[in-house]
């Protein structure tokens, strides 16, 4: 085990699976340089970023109908379905955040000559969650979280003005660097006690340290981690939550959501999240695989596999859930609203995701059948997020407030802004005919198909489900049922309708039509079935010697 | 083509809904008129087709696969239970849009809600998809919380949210049976269904209310099987005695399921624990929409008990029976009583709702067939009378802007035409014979008498249905107490000296009043005529409850 001492160099296969990486690289250049030239036109700069964000997209999406895993460059990322499908909407979504700000006008308004700067940090911090979603590797995983953060510190800055600003970016800077430090220590203890850097490595290593003890009296079982693993998988697991933005580490969500541009905020709420689930998906589905090879207790409470890893996330995402809904009932402010929304959505996914740990115990298709419903979840959630932020942020532009006392009238004015604003809210909370019903209703399927507390999952997806009512209405009734309280400038939300009309388009197709959207994140999550059947026949239990360094490629097939 | 027409219920109002939003505001309420009227020709029409068949079960049904995942159909048709409350939803629709004719606030959105609300009635009436019922059941809610919300007097957004939150909550109850029947008929060798009735398919699958899946609910799958294998090798192992569950996982959950679905249905209908929101609501939204609230939301709540929890949970429905008729019974009672103490007049009618509505829980409860016929028949006949009831408080209050009881009286001297179909409308609520209340009420009652007449399902059925009955009874003296009394306060008495600045009756409102009090009349002396359409679906429906019942008495279960 080194990677340091023999590198292997890319070979160009390898590098045509980076295309949509490399393609941020080269658009981020451009972006730098293009100002070097006096002559040419501020516009173009943008036009640059939006290029390069398609081609990345396109690059992902090239890869859509193929399965098959490929770990390239010595393992360090693994390039499947579940991070191609990621790339492909991260890049599209991005875009769509690029040509929002644009039209709204307000991230020139805000940064003016720092444009160029801005959208090099945009790319470069969508390229940190695009190796974040491909990662396999712990050093990897470091790498990306931080070149995914330390952008995000500065655009969730950039705008800030005040104290409330300044603290919720200092906030957002401080907390990441101190989850980071605890990654990095939980990471060191994993390497000290497997001596490898692999996650695949790892988790088997892990399962064979791991023993059951029988408890007496109830004649259950116990599976039961060594505490230093422990330690490290929880501390490991902190980084992503901090993304992720769980209980208790998403303190920082709503502060920055509040400061930065709403652009920002939609980019953080969407993409920055989407990454942390890829990578927790994939951490949790290699400690699946590990777990379905050891023919232990096949029940849960009876010694499955990393049962109590499976249990500790579900806890934390039901506790960021009820957190999320809880605080947000109080919320006027928008981005506030959306921010508590945000994380009590990534607490539902969370909840699914936990259930990942004990795939092997799951009837039907199992882990595959987890993953799909995530990303059906989070197909979903990128149209639906991008349409609420993109409506206030329409609203900030021209009554420049955020406060949702203000959507007074805005159905009146503005009937169709109005409109959308509704589907959106009410695709969020989850009501059936748009989108985010048929992905609550994917997680509540595999959280019962798990059994046992898998029910209590879906018990506690529902009671949230309620409680969510009651703050999604809010900006509805404001705009909807609340007069108008005097003159109010008419919106120019036509500037935006391209945005939003696609994020309508999309939620509502995929609340009446939801066939195809599904087919989609299936695929996305076919990926690990493949790990998880590789797991059971024992293979990921004995690694050939020296596999830690070279991995046997494998390109993806058509 | 009659097939065609069943979806042209759904989608002609939704696609009149879409188009309000574009053509001319001149031209809204003659475009919405239009599609009321054609919905209900349509209506009339495939009425009739229905006649010419045999009424057993779910004609003229289509069915396209909808969600493949959980194989959902888009399946919509007509049966016995639906197609009277479709009538009943087109022909009342028309009215409410002639109440609506004077709404002038952004009447391009109330019309395009109110139809859209129309669509969404219909979808679950059509339904017999268990997962299509629940989207349109709940997709009526949107319409709904609008229409209170922006048209609705002043704590009209607060009546709203209640609205919302209440229902909504009782339809999550409804997921959670859902899960439940997914993971039960997913092991069905035909894959999960949602199929509500033995609908005339070409496709393969079991329906809801087959035997085979209540079977399924009863027996174990191979994995519990199993795991009741391994426990059993273990505690051999460990010397200790193993005892081994009788049924399978869901038989613990049958009970749970039955209350849960029951709950889900039970805000919407309203039953006395649940009923808050309603006179919030009713109180609170404008005349046109309480007409529809009451005189066909409340029913959706009632059909989907006769067309999911019953026939679904049958076992569960007659070990229950008495615990959900004691709840009818109270709802009767504790409605009545409100309603007498109200000085408010929407209020006491909103009451009168809760009281009227708990026949049909008793009636459902009960489970012969005179009280299930009285309790299908006591919807359609408070659809009627409940809707020209809120009518005619309209009416009133339009001209006097305000409900208060006390404040009233002499109306008849001034409106005496008023006071004629308010003594049609509210004396068929009563339930006076030869009026339309009166056949529900007394099926009924007659119904539950029978229940004691002879033993069921348990031994002390009998004593506990007479005294129920007799509780229930005791309502119809209540009901004359509170609509003659009011009566006395409103109609009669010296005239008012403001009331003859008061508007004349409108022809438009004579038309309403007119209409819905032939129908009062009209199903008070003809029932037979809601019979003729139900009977061969209610058979359908009872060969299940018997046979259920006959495996209970003999102690099975």
């Amino acid at each position: 085990m080194n990677v340091f001492v023999n590198p292997t160099l890319p070979t160009s296969s390898e590098l045509k699976q980076l295309l949509p990486e490399l393609s941020l690289v080269v658009a981020m250049v451009c972006v730098l340089v293009q100002p070097l030239s006096e002559r040419l036109r501020a516009g173009l700069t943008t036009a640059l970023a939006m290029a390069g964000l398609l081609a990345s997209s396109v690059y992902a999406a090239q890869s859509i109908g193929q399965t098959g895993e490929a770990r390239i460059l010595s393992g360090m990322l693994t390039i499947d379905a579940l991070s191609q499908f990621y790339k492909t909407l991260a890049g599209g979504f991005t875009l769509a955040v690029v040509v929002l700000g644009a039209l709204t006008g307000s991230a020139q308004r805000v940064m003016r000559r720092d444009m160029p700067d801005m959208l090099c940090l945009l790319l470069g911090a969508t390229l940190g969650m695009m190796l974040m979603a491909s990662a396999s590797n712990l050093l990897m995983i470091v790498v990306a979280i931080e070149a995914a953060s330390l952008p995000s510190y500065v655009l969730a800055g950039v705008g800030a003005s005040g104290r409330r600003g300044s603290e919720g970016a200092v906030k957002f800077a401080v907390f990441g660097a101190a989850c980071s430090c605890v990654t990095i220590y939980g990471m060191s203890l994993l390497y000290g006690v497997t001596g490898s850097l692999e996650l695949g490595v790892i988790v088997s290593r892990i399962a064979e340290m791991s023993t059951v003890t029988a408890t007496v009296g109830s004649g259950g079982a116990m599976w039961a981690m060594p505490a230093m693993v422990w330690m490290g998988l929880l501390a490991t697991l902190a980084g992503v939550g901090f993304k992720l933005s769980t209980v208790p580490t998403h303190f920082w969500c709503p502060d920055v959501f509040e400061a930065a541009p709403v652009e920002v905020a939609a980019f953080l709420s969407v993409a920055s999240k989407g990454a942390a689930v890829c990578l927790l998906l994939r951490v949790l589905s290699e400690l699946g695989a590990a777990g379905a090879s050891l023919s232990l207790g096949r029940s849960l409470g009876e010694g499955v596999p990393f049962e109590s890893v499976a249990l500790v996330v579900g806890v934390v995402g039901a506790a960021t859930a009820f957190w999320g809904n809880l605080a947000a009932l109080g919320q006027v402010n928008i981005k506030r609203m959306l921010a508590y929304s945000s994380i009590a959505q990534g607490g539902y996914m969370t909840m699914a995701a936990s259930l990942l740990a004990v795939s092997g115990r799951l009837q039907g298709t199992g882990a595959s059948a987890v993953v799909s419903s995530v990303m059906f979840y989070f197909f979903v959630y990128v149209f639906m997020n991008l349409g609420a932020f993109s409506v206030a942020a329409v609203v900030k532009q021209r009554f420049g407030s955020d406060d949702v006392r203000d959507y007074a009238g805005l159905a009146v004015r503005s009937p169709g802004l109005a409109v959308v604003l509704t589907i959106f809210m009410l695709s969020l909370f989850g009501m059936p005919g748009l989108g985010g019903f048929w992905a609550k209703v994917g997680l509540m399927k595999v959280m019962s198909s798990a059994g046992g507390w898998g029910f209590v999952l879906v018990a506690v997806l529902l009671i949230n489900t309620v409680l969510s009512l009651y703050y999604y209405l809010r900006p509805v009734y404001y705009a909807v049922l609340v007069p108008e309280r005097g003159d109010r400038p008419g919106l120019g939300w036509r500037s935006v309708w391209a945005v939003l009309a696609l994020c309508a388009i999309v939620v509502v197709w995929t609340g009446l039509l939801p066939n195809d959207a599904m087919r989609l994140a299936s695929w996305g999550g076919s990926v690990v079935t493949r790990a998880a059947a590789a797991a059971t026949t024992g293979t990921s239990l004995v690694r050939p010697a020296g596999g830690d360094r070279v991995r046997p490629m494998e390109p993806a097939r058509r | 083509m009659t097939q065609a027409m069943v979806n042209c219920l759904i989608f002609l109002p939704l696609a009149g809904a879409l188009l309000c939003l574009l053509v001319p505001r001149p031209m809204v309420r003659s475009l919405a008129m239009l599609t009321t009227l054609a919905t209900l020709a349509i209506n009339i029409v495939v009425a009739q087709a229905y006649y010419t068949t045999d009424r057993k079960g779910a004609e003229f049904v289509t069915s396209v696969k909808w969600i493949d995942a959980l194989n959902v159909f888009y399946r919509v048709g007509v049966d016995g239970l639906s197609l009277p409350l479709c009538l009943l939803t087109t022909g009342l629709s028309v009215l409410v849009l002639l109440a609506s004719w004077r709404v002038d606030r952004a009447v391009r959105a109330y019309m395009s809600l109110y139809l859209l609300l129309l669509s969404t009635m219909l979808g679950v009436f059509l339904s017999m998809d268990l997962f299509l019922f629940y989207v349109f059941f709940e997709l009526s809610l949107v319409p709904m919380y609008f229409l209170i919300g922006i048209w609705g007097g002043p704590k009209r957004a607060h009546a709203a949210i209640k609205f919302f939150l209440y229902t909504l909550a009782g339809s999550v109850c409804l997921l959670i049976v859902m899960l439940g029947i997914y993971f039960t008929t997913s092991r069905l060798p035909t894959g999960n269904t949602w199929l509500l009735t033995d609908a005339k398919t070409d496709s393969k699958e079991v329906s809801l209310i087959d035997p085979q899946v209540r079977e399924m609910f009863m027996t174990r799958s191979e994995a519990e099987q199993k795991k009741i294998d391994t426990n059993r090798a273990a505690a051999e192992a460990n010397k200790r005695v193993f005892q081994e569950p009788r049924k399978g996982m869901f038989v613990w959950l049958l009970p749970w399921f039955f209350w849960l679905s029951f709950v889900a249905f039970a805000v919407k209908v309203p039953v006395a624990p649940l009923h808050t929101w309603l006179p919030d609501a009713h109180v609170e939204a404008p005349t046109p929409i309480s007409m529809v609230l009451a005189g066909v939301l409340l029913k959706l709540g009632g059909y989907a008990m006769m067309r999911v929890t019953w026939p679904l949970f049958p076992e569960a429905a007659h070990r229950f029976w008495f615990f959900v008729a004691v709840l009818g019974v109270f709802g009767i009672l504790y409605g009545a009583l409100c309603a007498m103490a109200q000085t408010d007049w929407k209020r006491l009618v909103a009451y009168s709702s809760v009281s009227h509505m708990g026949f049909v829980i008793l009636g459902l409860a009960v489970l012969t067939r005179t009280a299930f016929d009285g309790a299908y028949f006591q919807m359609i006949a408070h659809g009627v009378t409940s809707a020209m009831m809120f009518f005619i408080v309209g009416v009133v209050y339009e001209r006097a802007h305000h409900r208060d009881i006390d404040r009233l009286g002499g109306i008849w001297l001034r409106f005496p035409g008023l006071g004629f179909w308010s003594i049609v409308g509210f004396f068929a609520a009563m339930g006076l014979p030869g009026l339309c209340g009166f056949v529900g009420e007394v099926m009924v009652l007659l119904g539950t008498f029978a229940a004691g007449a002879k033993e069921q399902v348990s031994a002390t059925m009998p004593m506990r249905a007479i005294s129920l009955g007799a509780l229930a009874a005791v309502s119809v003296v209540l009901t004359a107490g509170y609509v003659l009394w009011m009566f006395q306060r409103v109609y009669m008495g010296p005239e008012h000296p403001q009331y003859v600045h008061f508007r004349a009756i409108s022809v438009r409102e004579y038309v309403i009043l007119g209409v819905l009090g032939v129908m009062a009349v009209v199903l008070g002396v003809a029932p037979v005529l809601v019979f003729d359409a139900t009977g061969g679906t209610v058979d359908t429906l009872f060969e299940i409850f018997k046979s259920t019942a006959k495996v209970m008495a003999s102690g099975g279960v």
